[in-house]
């Protein structure tokens, strides 16, 4: 599978700076988005030391494969599954220790969401409520819930999807990094289809653009740089009320498929992936 | 701050100041301002203050609460308004600064948060449970301990049925799919189901799939009970207990 990626964040139009982050590696396919929050600029702090910490982490896969695994795992999850989310739970140490050290920092805190990708195979670590979504055969699906007091109060059916997202209290999470010395990080894996749009953002994008704008834009713009750069200026038509980020990850066939070779002459510039086949 | 003055024959005899807290009324020695009377009750009514406006409200009393000669259950009370219990009569007297509300706790709506916060344990209990009182549709409590099943009614399938505990499931030939179709021909993703808060979402993927026959262009919820038809599986989409 080849994945194309790209990513923009933008401050918005009400927030004097931008505490979102988020880191591209395009060699690992990695893909990593976290929004700070906190005072002065420990938002930015907070946010900034998430990506760092989780993107370190994963790149020392290959020199440091033994090192050890933190919180939960299951059986059948990948080395990339367990050291993705291992790697959420050094950045909420990380953020806490800083916290706890200079109190100027104290209530520092950050969202995280990333996924990484290794053949077919999608790890997902994510805690707060930056959202990761896949487009697939028209439809937008969720990986992500929410670590939201309205998103839990919609789970325990207290309240409805609709009343959600008009309440007051959107901005109040249950787990963020940084809050408490150790978290619960969500993980999963899921199997990546080719076509299919990998789709990561902070909340400056889901609260003012609907989740069918977002298929639609993901659709209509196959370039993931361009596609992004499009939520985020119509994030901002909406008013921009936060910082806004936006990831994209493509997943492409391959074309060594039984009948690429079929498909090899109606393409402007073959690639040569070893493939035979005739003109 | 404002005050409520007790007045029989036109005499002050008692007064109190009405707080943050509500203040009680009644024949009972118990209530914050008592009144001995044969015709008012052990507890008649209680005066507060409900979003900055001073409320007086009846206890569901035997001989009622006057205001004004007016007889109410609740009403808001103003400056010089004369509340009327048995053969007593109580001036209100609202012309200080009003106290910090007091929410009668019927409606506990929280101010407006525009920064992200992130609630300790304790906070995260308390609200939960805020909402849980205020919310009075508990009863999808019930459905969330059941488990959500497909069972497979027609087609060829690797298993015949599938407990749905992941975010996504993938229905298709694909090897990584949850719910494995088996046969030539049939797409390697033909649907998928995606769990969300507030339910389970059945979306199209190579294919079209119907529910209860209705082809579907987009993410619908599936309901308890919700027939499934796509490549030429049939699936009964349950909240098994």
């Amino acid at each position: 599978m080849r994945i194309a990626s790209g990513g923009v964040t933008d401050v918005g139009r009400v927030r004097a700076n931008n505490e979102d982050c988020y880191k591209i590696v395009e060699p690992l396919n990695l893909f990593v988005l976290s929004d700070g929050m906190g005072g002065e600029a420990h938002g930015e702090i907070a946010s900034a030391m998430a990506v760092e910490t989780v993107v370190q982490h994963c790149l020392d896969l290959e020199a440091n494969p033994a090192a050890q695994v933190i919180g939960p795992t299951q059986p059948n999850w990948s080395a990339r599954t367990k050291r993705l989310s291992t790697a959420v739970h050094l950045a909420n140490r990380k953020i806490f220790k800083s916290a706890e050290e200079n109190p100027d920092q104290h209530g520092m805190g950050a969202t995280l969401t990333a996924v990484w990708i290794d053949g077919a195979k999608l790890s997902i670590a994510h805690v707060g409520d930056s959202r990761a979504y896949l487009l697939r055969g028209g439809s937008l699906l969720q990986l992500t819930r929410d670590h939201s007091l309205v998103a839990e109060q919609v789970r325990r059916g207290i309240l409805t999807a609709a009343e959600a997202e008009e309440s007051d209290m959107q901005s109040v999470l249950l787990r963020a990094l940084g809050a408490q010395a150790e978290i619960e990080v969500d993980a999963e894996e899921h199997t990546l289809f080719p076509r299919d749009a990998l789709l990561l953002c902070s909340d400056g994008l889901t609260r003012v653009v609907t989740e069918p704008e977002i298929a639609g834009t993901l659709q209509a713009e196959t370039n993931p740089g361009r596609a992004a750069e499009k939520l985020a200026a119509l994030a901002n038509e909406r008013g921009g009320p936060d910082n806004i980020t936006v990831v994209i990850a493509r997943a492409e066939k391959d074309s060594n498929g039984w009948f690429s070779w079929l498909r090899r002459g109606a393409r402007k510039n073959p690639d040569s992936n070893g493939n035979v086949g005739g003109n | 701050m404002p005050k409520l003055s007790l007045m029989f024959d036109n005499k002050i005899v008692k007064e109190v100041s009405v707080g943050t807290r509500p203040v009680t009324i009644g024949r009972s020695p118990d209530n914050d301002l008592p009144v001995d009377n044969l015709a008012v009750s052990n507890h008649h009514a209680k005066v507060y203050y409900e979003a900055g406006r001073m409320v007086v409200e009846d206890l569901a009393s035997l001989n009622g609460t006057f205001v004004n000669d007016l007889r109410v259950e609740r009403a808001t009370l103003h400056d010089g308004d004369n509340i009327h219990i048995g053969k007593h009569k109580i001036k209100v007297d609202a012309s200080g600064d009003a106290p910090v509300p007091w929410d009668s706790g019927r409606r506990p709506t929280a101010p407006r948060i525009d920064e992200t916060m992130v609630l300790d344990t304790k906070e995260r209990r308390q609200m939960l449970q805020q909402a849980a009182a205020m919310g009075e549709s508990m009863q999808f409590a019930g459905t969330r301990m059941k488990v959500p099943t497909l069972v497979v009614l027609n087609g060829h399938t690797d298993q015949k049925e599938y407990v749905l505990t992941n975010r996504l499931t993938v229905i298709g030939k694909s090897a990584m799919a949850t719910v494995r179709l088996k046969g030539w021909f049939k797409p390697q993703m033909a649907a998928q189901i995606n769990q969300r808060d507030d339910g389970f979402y059945l979306g199209p993927g190579d294919k079209v799939p119907r529910i209860n026959g209705n082809p579907i262009s987009g993410p619908v919820r599936l309901n308890d009970g919700d027939l499934v038809e796509v490549s030429g599986v049939r699936l009964n989409f349950i909240f098994r207990e």
